[in-house]
């Protein structure tokens, strides 16, 4: 394949997103149940995990179920349920017949679901009030990042990083200095993004001044800072003598240390509700603006 | 045919003002030996060099480059067409769908869409006697007039074999075209009937020689989805082929698996095999050799020979003899090459053991978008250069279930995915010179080098780039605003010189001033 795509998927046949709405197989008459979809959880972790990671990130002997981006869940819930129950031949994949009943199995399919989904779908539990108060307070949060009008330039605007994000990828960026947002896989890009990584770096100019501030594009000819003066910055690489990385980012990684265990289990319930949850059908084409 | 339908947009004044004869019939005699004028091939040539003869461009007044034109190309999505230019008239290709075009001015000519539209990729067309050929979303062949894009023949692909979206080549009056599905294969159609005449498979039917090389299992895959060189002399085409299935996982194809990952030298009028190379026996890095290989004339070690050059997906830079296929001389042409310690006198791959991916991934270098990719590399018989877009950095390859898997950059410092245009000494694959793109992370777009002394070069982000083909220093640029992900041209109308450019849906042709700067060199 010219552009293939990370695609971890359970078992490789690969449906459209849409297919779980009245795609190939029956419903999940658990979907979007909150209280089965924690029984699934329960379940998952009981026996799934040891192969497939605590939250289907991948295990020693079994593939990820889900990875970083909203795109991959292209398996619908029959076809995952069906996977459970008969298992995948000349594989490590057991069939789970007879070892697990057909509703838990439905419930394990919703709960994957989730995982698949982002944040919003399955926000953490936690006080959230707490959290919001340790993101404004001890965890200086704010000072970087905006939620709903209020907070600081230098970092991504927050207010609705949960409809964007995955749970493990908004823990990863707290806590691993090494993580990677990962998108739809490498290969294909279909539009052209803007950058979001936010590096700090100092510009020092041919006429002898210098801009600190954190990048918020650049390509081989020219460079466009957000100050640390709260200003936008342009530059020709022409007009530009050094170029200083400053370091990768300025987000810390050690929030899981920095924070105890309650506020950051409550700053991750608050973030994980930063956004809209997931429109479908009827409700997702009602949002749509009306044409003239 | 009947299904086709075509919206012919007949625009007032047919003929240029200037009186630029339209249209002229394309014979083999012209394929063989272009008019740099005109750019009649995918590779601009059947030796693939990429190359224009053309040299009113020069790194001397390359900054006084303007736009020209753009085409929208309604209806498409990030194009990875080559346009081809004929006596003035551009041609532009997507499934089902062509825009002939006014080289000079834009203006659109023709438009034929056969229902659906369709956004897949797809790289060029491929042009002969007053015919201009088109693939379909449905896998047929459809053969257009050039002057008004009447369809003059349309017929399915012979078989259960599945076209893909590589640009035809018209060689000795046949069309060669090809596809992966089932699996990868090289099929010739008469060009004047749509005759079927006969196709190469990449990958042996059970029984068949190479089939030995897929231990117990069928043996599947090479797909085969970009265009080739032909050798004139030999009468032979020289193509690439892709990589083994499963993709991901090896473990149920021990074995070479022929002819997967090959350069393949195929005689054009029999569609049989003459000589292969393998540069990655027994893939699991989805390394596909679909590169395109570049075939050059030159004195090697004391001696004349005939060549092909090659920049493989899986980081080595590959000179082989095109008579016997014959390995001569191979080098890593990225820094970061893990999966192998070099190559052997016959240029098999010295294997790092530990490299298949796996359920929690396996760091490679290169990674599998590969080293470099399917965009056109050139050479520059004057500069004696190779130029190429390279993708350094890493990958982590996994695998799921059934034989499933993928990549994705590496997370590490120092590997991730970073684009180049690199300058190779043709011969010896040493980097002459390095021009970063930056931002850009991915394998293409494609380049161009001209007689002018130019290279021209696509950015992924948008930048399309004039470069100094001697040194690499970048002379001036243009954002097209949009991705770049297909390959430029050089053509010449009415004594001008263009470059054209497709990004995302719009083709952009850039070209100097009608009254240059005083003191300008023209």
């Amino acid at each position: 394949m010219n552009r293939t795509l990370l695609v971890a998927l359970l078992v490789c046949v690969s449906v459209p997103a849409f297919a779980q709405r009245g795609g190939s197989g029956p419903a999940n008459p658990f979907a979007g149940n909150q209280a089965a979809i924690q029984e699934g959880d329960a379940t998952f972790a009981a026996n799934c995990t040891q192969c497939h990671g605590a939250r289907g990130e991948g295990g020693e002997l079994g593939p990820a179920l889900a990875s970083g981006s909203r795109e991959d869940g292209r398996n619908n819930d029959a076809q995952i349920f069906n996977t459970i129950k008969n298992g995948v031949a000349g594989t490590a994949m057991p069939s789970w017949n007879g070892k697990l009943s057909d509703d838990q199995i439905w419930k394990i399919a919703a709960y994957i679901r989730v995982l698949r989904g982002t944040a919003i779908d399955n926000p953490l539990p936690g006080d959230v009030a707490h959290g919001e108060q340790v993101f404004w307070g001890k965890g200086q949060c704010g000072n970087c990042h905006m939620v709903n009008g209020k907070g600081g330039l230098d970092g991504p605007d927050l207010s609705n990083i949960a409809s964007i994000r995955k749970v493990n990828s908004i823990e990863d960026a707290l806590t691993k200095p090494e993580h990677r947002i990962f998108g739809p896989g490498g290969a294909h890009l279909t539009a052209l993004p803007p950058m979001d990584g936010y590096p700090p770096v100092v510009i020092a100019t041919t006429s002898g001044q210098s801009y600190n501030g954190v990048l918020m594009n650049e390509d081989s000819f020219s460079l466009q800072l957000l100050g640390s003066d709260q200003r936008l910055h342009t530059f020709d690489r022409s007009e530009v003598r050094s170029i200083t990385h400053k370091a990768k980012s300025l987000m810390p990684t050690d929030y899981d240390k920095r924070l105890s265990t309650d506020e950051f289990k409550d700053l991750m319930a608050y973030l994980t509700h930063l956004g809209t949850p997931r429109a479908t059908g009827r409700a997702a084409a009602a949002r749509q603006p009306a044409g003239d | 045919m009947n299904r086709a339908s075509v919206l012919p947009i007949l625009l007032a004044g047919f003929a240029l003002a200037s009186g630029v004869t339209l249209a002229q019939t394309v014979t083999d005699t012209n394929l063989l030996k272009p008019d740099p004028r005109n750019w009649l091939m995918y590779s601009g040539s059947y030796n693939s060099q990429n190359h224009s003869l053309l040299k009113q461009i020069t790194p001397q007044n390359a900054h006084l480059l303007q736009a020209a034109w753009t085409h929208h190309m309604s209806g498409m999505k990030d194009l990875e067409a080559v346009p081809l230019v004929v006596d003035g008239v551009m041609y532009i290709s997507q499934f089902n769908r062509m825009d002939a075009i006014d080289a000079r001015t834009g203006n659109i000519i023709w438009q034929y869409q056969r229902p659906p539209l369709s956004t897949a990729w797809q790289k060029g067309t491929a042009v002969y006697g007053n015919k201009i050929y088109i693939t379909t979303s449905d896998s047929h062949l459809v053969a257009l007039d050039t002057r008004n894009g009447h369809p003059l023949w349309d017929i399915k692909s012979d078989g259960d074999n599945i076209l893909a979206g590589g640009a035809p080549l018209v060689v000795r009056g046949k069309v060669i075209v090809t596809g992966n599905r089932p699996n990868g294969f090289i099929q010739a159609y008469d060009a004047e009937t749509g005759k079927y005449l006969w196709t190469w498979y990449a990958v042996p039917k059970p029984g068949e020689p190479g089939a030995e090389s897929w231990g117990k299992q069928v043996p599947q895959g090479g797909p085969v989805w970009a265009s080739g060189a032909f050798d004139p002399e030999q009468n032979l085409l020289i193509w690439g082929t892709g990589e083994p299935r499963p993709t991901w996982t090896g473990t149920e194809r021990p074995g070479d698996n022929l002819y997967s990952d090959c350069i393949v030298a195929i005689d054009v009028e029999t569609g049989k095999l003459k000589w292969y190379f393998q540069n990655t026996p027994h893939d699991t890095h989805d390394w596909d050799s679909l590169e395109m290989p570049v075939l050059i004339d030159a004195v090697y070690q004391g001696k004349p020979r005939k060549l092909v050059v090659q920049a493989n997906r899986n980081g080595f830079y590959y000179v082989l003899d095109r008579t016997t296929g014959q390995f001569l001389h191979g080098a890593p042409f990225v820094h970061k090459v893990n999966w192998a310690t070099g190559l052997d006198a016959k240029g098999r791959p010295i294997v790092v053991p530990g490299h298949d991916p796996s359920a929690l991934g396996t760091t490679t270098c290169p990674s599998s978008m590969g080293a470099t990719n399917w965009p056109s590399p050139s050479y520059d018989p004057d500069t004696k250069y190779f130029y190429l877009n390279v993708a350094e950095g890493c990958a982590v390859n996994v695998t799921s279930a059934g034989g499933g898997g993928g990549y994705n950059e590496s997370p590490k410092e120092g590997e991730g995915w970073e684009a180049h245009v690199r300058a190779l000494d043709a011969l010896t694959g040493k980097i002459m010179w390095d021009y970063r793109a930056v931002r850009s992370n991915h394998y293409g777009p494609g380049l161009v080098s001209t007689a002018g002394g130019m290279v021209f070069a696509g950015e992924q982000f948008g930048q399309f780039t004039a470069l100094d083909a001697k040194t690499g220093k970048p002379l001036w640029h243009y954002n097209t605003g949009d991705l770049i992900t297909a390959s430029p041209i050089v053509y010449s109308v009415g004594g001008k010189e263009y470059v054209a450019i497709s990004s995302s849906t719009n083709i952009f042709a850039f070209a100097l001033p009608d009254a240059p700067e005083e003191g300008s060199k023209r």
